[in-house]
C-alpha cells in the first residue's frame, strides 16, 4: 500500500519530526517506559473511586451463585450474609425468608375501574411494604387519571393530585402485570429475571447487571432501577421480607412487582389490596374453581392492558 | 345527627397499624362517629367451619346506635341513650324523607339515599332495630340484609369479593380474612363513597406535573 | 503499491525461522513503532490518553456513587451509552463497504486500502464494548454474562446476540488485520486460506452485527417508535454512510500526517456507495415518518414529540432538525463533483453525514423510544456531565486505538518495518 519500496523517505519524515533530545534507542526505551508507568499511574488514580463501590460489595456477593443454582445450604448462608448486610447497613434485624410457589397456585389480580378512585392509597402501601426509597417515594404502582370515555392511555396523566375521583375522569392503577408472555424475561441476557411456577415474575436482585434491556421491553413501565442506594430509616423498614422480593435491594440492579409474593406465598393478601380503602382490588389463585378472581372472570366484562403486544398479562380490568 | 354504629377503622394487625399511623394518612374516608371496637364477629355463612379451612369473616356493627346527649345532667356527665328513648314515646311520621321537614331532631342530617322515606329501613314499631321491605324486624347487626333488598348486585358482587375491601389471606387453609360490611365504607343516609385527597405521590425524576400545563383538552 | 510482490520476495528472509520466535519479536517491534512519532504525533496521543483519563475517572465516580450520575431514568432507561454505542456498531459494520468492492468486485486500488476498513472496525467494536461495559448498572457482575460460568440467555436474548456477533466481528478483524500485517512483516505473501474466508465470513458478520443491533430495538412489542421492520435496513444504510464517511476522513489524516498517498480510486467509490446509501436512507426515513404520521394515533405519539415536541415539551427538537439539515447537507455535497477530488467539500460532506447520522441514530433514534413512556408520561432526558465525559472518554480511547492500529498499518505496509530490517525506524 505504498507507492514507493524505499522506506526512508517515510522514514526521515518520522527522524525529522522525532523528539531531538532522545534519540538514542535504549535512552527512548527508558522514556517510553517512564510515560507508559505515568499513564499507567494516572489510570489508576481517574479509576480509584472505584474501590470504593468495591468496599460496598464482598467477594462473597462477588461470587454468588445464579439463584436456581443455590443449594438449600448456599442460600442458607446467603441469607444469613444478608441478613447481616441490614444489620450492619441499616441498623435493623430483618427476616429474610425463601418463599417458593405454593403447589397448583396461580396469582391473577383485578382491579374494579368503575370503584377505583385514584386515592393512591395502594401506591403507598407498596411503597412502605417493599422498602422502597424514601426521597423518591418510590412504589411498583402508578395510577393514570383518564378521561371518561377512552381507554388511551396517551390521554391518561399520572401526576394528578388534590380531591379524587374528578367526576369526569376514572382512574387506571398499573403495575407488574405477571405476563404469562413476559417480554423483559425473553430479553435478560444472563437470566436474571423468570417467570415462577405461580406466575410471579421476579428478579435475582444479585444476578442481575443492570443492563435495563428489561426496563425498554417492559410495556407496563413495571420495572424499577436502583439508579442509587434505596434510603429509608432504620425505624421505617419492613423486617419481613423474601429473598425475591422485598428485601433491601442492591445498588445498579433491576427490581419490579411481585405480587408480594413475601406475603402472598404465606396465603396473605398483598399489600396494595389490603390498603385499598374502595375494595377495587381482588387477589386470588386463578386455579382454585370457587376463588374471588375465577369468579370474577367468568361474570364480569374484563379488560386486560395492550392486548395487542401478546404479553397474555395475568392482570385484568373489569367495570362494574 | 348522624348516629350509625360502626367502626371506620379496618382492622389489622399491628405491625401495620403502627405503621399506617407513621404516615399522615390525609383522606377523608368516613371517620367513626361512635368509634367502638368491634367485639363481636361472625362467620360468614357460605364458608362454614369446614376443616382445615379458616373463616372468612365479615365485620359487622356492634348493635343498635346510641346517641351522645349533647347536654350533660347536673353532674356533668354526659351519655349516650338508644333510639328508643325518644322514639318508643313520639308517633312515626311514616312519610317524611328528610331531615328539612324535621322540626326538632337530625336537622344536620344529610340525606342523600335515593326516595327512600325513613321508615323504609328504620322501624316505626321497634326503633333499635330495622325493617326489611315485607315489614319484618332486622337487627342492626344484620344491616346487608336489609341493603341487599335493593342491592343485590352489589350484594352478589360481594359474595364472591369483587366488591368491598378485605384483609388477612387470600388462602383460607393458612388464614382467616377480614371483609367489610356495607356500612364500613357506605354512610346509609348518604351512600355515594365519599372523596378523598391523594396524599401520597411518587417524585419520579425528571417527571413535570402534567396537570399544570395540560394541553390535553 | 507498486511492489506488493516485491518486497515479500526480495529477500533471503527468514521464513523458516519459527513463529514462536518471530511473533514476539514482530510485536515488540510494532509496539516500539507505534509509539515512534512526532511532536504532533505525542501531543495527539497525550491529548486522547488525557480525554481518556477523563472518561475513565467519571465512569468511576458513575459505579461509585450510582447510576443517578446519569441523567436517566426509570423512564428514558438508556441515553447517551447506548446511542453512542448504536452509533459506533454502524461505524463498525461500515468497513464493510470496503471489503465488499476490495474482495467480491476485485477492486485492486480498493485492495491496497481495505485494511484501514478493518482497522476502523477494529477501533469501532472497542468502543461499543465500552458503551455497552459503563452503560451496565453492575459492571462487576460482567462475567454473568461469560457462557460456562454465568448465564448466557441466548438464543432468546438479542443482547446475547449481540454480544457473539460484536465480538465475533472483533475477532474476525484482529484476525485478518493482525495476519495481513504479520505477513507483511515477515515479507511473505499471505496465504489466501488463511484470511480470504475470513474476509469473506466478515461481510456477513458486518451486516449481522448491525441487523442484530436493530433488532435489540424493533423486537420490542412496547416501544412503537423502534417496533419497525424497517429499522435494521435503515440502521444498515446510515452505517453505509457514516463509516465510509469515517473511512474517508481517517485516509485524508494518514495522508495528511504519514505523506502516504492512496490510489484515488478507493475514496471515489466510497462516495459513490455513500450516495447510494445516504439516498436509500433518507427514503426510508422518509417513508417512516410518513407511515407515523399519515396513520397518526398512538403510534405517532414518539415521532411528534421528535419532530415537533409534545405537551410543552420539545427536548429533541433542534436535535432531529440538526440531524436532518446535516445530512441533506451532506448529501447535497456528495453529490457535488467536488467531492470526487480531495476538496474540502468532501472533508465537510464526510463530517455532516458523520453527525447527522450519530444525532439521526441516538438522540434521534434511542431516546424518542422512551418519549413518551409505556404508560405515556413524558419524561425528557438531556446527558449529566458524567455521560458527556464518559462518552468522550470512550471517543478519545478509540481514536488512541485507531490511531496505534493506523500507524502499524502504515509502517508495515510502507515497509518501514520488516523481519530482515531491524532498524529500519532509525
Amino acid at each position: 500500500m505504498t507507492t514507493t519500496n524505499d522506506p526512508s523517505p517515510a522514514g526521515d519524515g518520522g527522524g525529522d519530526r522525532s523528539l531531538p533530545v532522545i534519540a538514542n534507542p535504549s535512552r527512548r526505551t527508558a522514556v517510553k517506559g517512564a510515560f507508559a508507568t505515568l499513564g499507567a499511574a494516572a489510570f489508576v488514580a481517574a479509576v480509584s473511586p472505584l474501590r470504593q463501590a468495591a468496599q460496598r460489595s464482598s467477594a462473597a456477593e462477588f461470587m454468588q451463585s445464579h439463584y436456581k443454582r443455590l443449594t438449600d445450604e448456599d442460600k442458607r448462608q446467603v441469607i444469613a450474609r444478608l441478613e447481616a448486610e441490614a444489620k450492619e447497613n441499616h441498623g435493623v434485624e430483618v427476616e429474610i425468608a425463601d418463599d417458593r410457589p405454593i403447589p397448583n397456585t396461580k396469582f391473577v389480580y383485578a382491579i374494579n375501574l368503575s370503584v377505583c378512585n385514584g386515592n393512591g392509597k395502594c401506591v403507598e402501601a407498596c411503597h412502605k411494604e417493599n422498602n422502597h426509597d424514601r426521597s423518591t417515594g418510590q412504589s411498583y404502582i402508578r395510577v393514570l387519571e383518564m378521561p371518561k370515555g377512552t381507554m388511551d392511555m396517551e390521554q391518561g396523566n399520572t401526576t394528578y393530585s388534590g380531591v379524587v375521583p374528578k367526576d369526569d375522569k376514572f382512574y387506571l392503577p398499573v403495575q407488574c402485570q405477571q405476563c404469562d408472555e413476559p417480554p423483559c424475561v425473553d430479553v435478560c441476557p444472563v437470566k436474571a429475571t423468570w417467570k415462577e411456577e405461580d406466575g410471579i415474575v421476579v428478579v435475582d436482585y444479585n444476578w442481575c447487571i443492570g443492563c435495563r434491556y428489561c426496563e425498554a421491553a417492559c410495556p407496563y413501565h413495571a420495572r424499577r432501577f436502583n439508579w442509587k442506594q434505596a434510603e429509608v430509616p432504620a425505624e421505617e423498614i419492613n423486617p419481613d421480607q423474601s429473598y425475591l422480593s422485598n428485601r433491601i435491594r442492591p445498588v445498579g440492579v433491576v427490581e419490579k412487582c411481585t405480587y408480594c409474593l413475601h406475603r402472598t406465598r404465606r396465603g396473605k393478601l398483598p399489600a396494595c389490596l389490603e390498603a385499598c380503602p374502595t375494595g377495587a382490588r381482588v387477589f386470588g389463585n386463578i386455579l382454585d374453581p370457587d376463588s374471588n378472581i375465577r369468579w370474577i372472570l367468568e361474570n364480569k366484562r374484563v379488560y386486560i392492558l395492550k392486548e395487542e403486544l401478546g404479553t397474555k398479562p395475568a392482570f385484568f380490568y373489569y367495570f362494574d | 345527627m348522624v348516629v350509625v354504629c360502626w367502626d371506620g377503622t379496618p382492622p389489622r394487625d399491628n405491625q401495620r397499624r403502627e405503621r399506617d399511623v407513621l404516615a399522615q394518612s390525609i383522606s377523608t374516608v368516613p371517620s367513626p362517629i361512635v368509634a367502638q371496637a368491634i367485639s363481636e364477629t361472625e362467620r360468614k355463612s357460605s364458608a362454614p367451619s369446614e376443616p382445615g379451612r379458616h373463616a372468612v369473616v365479615v365485620r359487622r356493627p356492634d348493635g343498635p346506635p346510641l346517641i351522645e346527649l349533647a347536654a350533660t345532667d347536673p353532674q356533668g356527665r354526659s351519655g349516650q341513650v338508644a333510639c328508643s328513648t325518644c322514639h318508643s314515646v313520639r308517633p312515626p311520621n311514616l312519610a317524611n324523607r328528610s331531615s328539612d321537614s324535621l322540626d326538632e331532631f337530625h336537622q344536620g342530617l344529610t340525606f342523600n339515599h335515593g326516595t327512600l322515606a325513613c321508615y323504609a329501613c328504620h322501624n316505626p314499631e321497634q326503633s333499635d332495630a330495622l325493617r326489611l321491605a315485607d315489614g319484618s324486624v332486622v337487627e342492626y347487626r344484620d344491616v346487608m340484609t336489609l341493603c341487599s333488598q335493593c342491592h343485590a348486585a352489589q350484594a352478589t358482587a360481594f359474595r364472591h369479593g369483587a366488591h368491598g375491601g378485605m384483609n388477612g389471606h387470600w388462602d383460607l387453609s393458612r388464614g382467616p380474612q377480614t371483609k367489610n360490611n356495607c356500612i364500613d365504607c357506605h354512610d346509609p343516609h348518604e351512600p355515594s363513597y365519599p372523596k378523598m385527597i391523594v396524599g401520597f405521590k411518587p417524585r419520579d425524576r425528571f417527571l413535570k406535573d402534567e396537570t399544570k400545563h395540560d394541553d390535553h383538552k | 503499491m507498486s511492489s506488493t510482490t516485491a518486497v515479500p520476495t526480495s529477500d533471503d528472509h527468514r521464513s523458516d525461522e519459527s513463529h514462536l520466535l518471530s511473533y514476539p519479536r514482530f510485536l515488540k517491534r510494532i509496539l516500539w513503532l507505534a509509539t515512534e512519532g512526532s511532536f504532533g504525533f505525542y501531543a495527539w496521543m497525550t491529548l486522547l490518553t488525557a480525554l481518556s483519563l477523563v472518561g475513565a475517572n467519571a465512569w468511576a465516580n458513575q459505579v461509585a456513587g450510582g447510576m443517578i450520575g446519569t441523567n436517566m431514568t426509570d423512564h428514558v432507561s438508556w441515553g447517551l451509552y447506548i446511542a453512542n454505542f448504536t452509533f459506533c456498531v454502524g461505524l463498525a459494520a461500515g468497513g464493510v463497504m470496503m471489503v465488499i468492492p476490495a474482495y467480491l468486485y476485485d477492486d485492486e486500488d480498493m485492495h491496497k486500502v481495505v485494511i484501514v476498513g478493518e482497522t476502523v472496525a477494529i477501533a469501532a467494536i472497542v468502543m461499543c464494548t465500552l458503551s455497552v461495559i459503563v452503560d451496565l448498572g453492575r459492571p462487576d457482575r460482567f462475567w454473568h454474562m461469560i457462557p460456562g460460568i454465568g448465564e448466557f440467555n441466548w438464543p432468546m436474548s438479542m443482547l446475547t446476540w449481540d454480544v457473539i456477533v460484536l465480538n465475533g466481528y472483533l475477532l474476525i478483524n484482529l484476525h485478518v488485520v493482525g495476519y495481513l500485517l504479520y505477513m507483511r512483516y515477515l515479507g511473505r505473501k499471505p496465504d489466501p486460506k488463511w484470511y480470504i474466508p475470513f474476509v469473506f465470513l466478515s461481510i456477513f458478520w458486518a451486516i449481522s452485527i448491525h441487523t442484530v443491533t436493530a433488532f435489540l430495538y424493533c423486537g420490542l412489542g412496547g416501544r412503537p417508535f423502534w417496533n419497525t421492520a424497517l429499522l435494521a435496513p435503515r440502521f444498515l444504510a446510515s452505517a453505509f454512510v457514516s463509516g465510509p464517511a469515517f473511512i474517508i476522513l481517517v485516509m485524508r489524516v494518514i495522508r495528511v500526517t504519514t505523506g502516504y498517498t492512496a490510489p484515488v480510486g478507493p475514496a471515489r467509490t466510497l462516495i459513490q456507495i455513500i450516495r447510494v446509501a445516504m439516498v436509500v436512507n433518507l427514503v426510508m426515513l422518509a417513508s417512516e415518518i410518513f407511515t407515523l404520521f399519515y396513520t397518526g394515533g398512538g403510534h405517532a405519539s414518539a415521532a411528534n414529540y421528535l419532530f415537533f415536541g409534545a405537551h410543552g415539551h420539545h427536548g429533541l427538537v433542534p436535535w432531529i432538525w440538526s440531524a436532518i439539515a446535516l445530512n441533506l447537507l451532506g448529501t447535497f455535497l456528495f453529490f457535488l463533483p467536488a467531492a470526487m477530488e480531495r476538496s474540502t467539500v468532501r472533508i465537510v460532506a464526510c463530517l455532516c453525514c458523520i453527525v447527522g447520522i450519530w444525532i439521526e441514530k441516538g438522540m434521534g433514534l434511542i431516546i424518542p423510544g422512551f418519549i413518551p413512556s409505556t404508560l405515556h408520561e413524558i419524561v425528557e432526558y438531556t446527558p449529566s456531565l458524567i455521560e458527556w465525559k464518559v462518552t468522550v472518554g470512550i471517543w478519545a480511547f478509540g481514536m488512541l486505538v485507531l490511531t496505534l492500529l493506523m500507524k502499524l498499518v502504515v509502517s508495515v505496509f510502507t515497509g518501514q518495518v520488516r523481519s530482515k530490517e531491524p532498524t529500519a525506524t532509525v
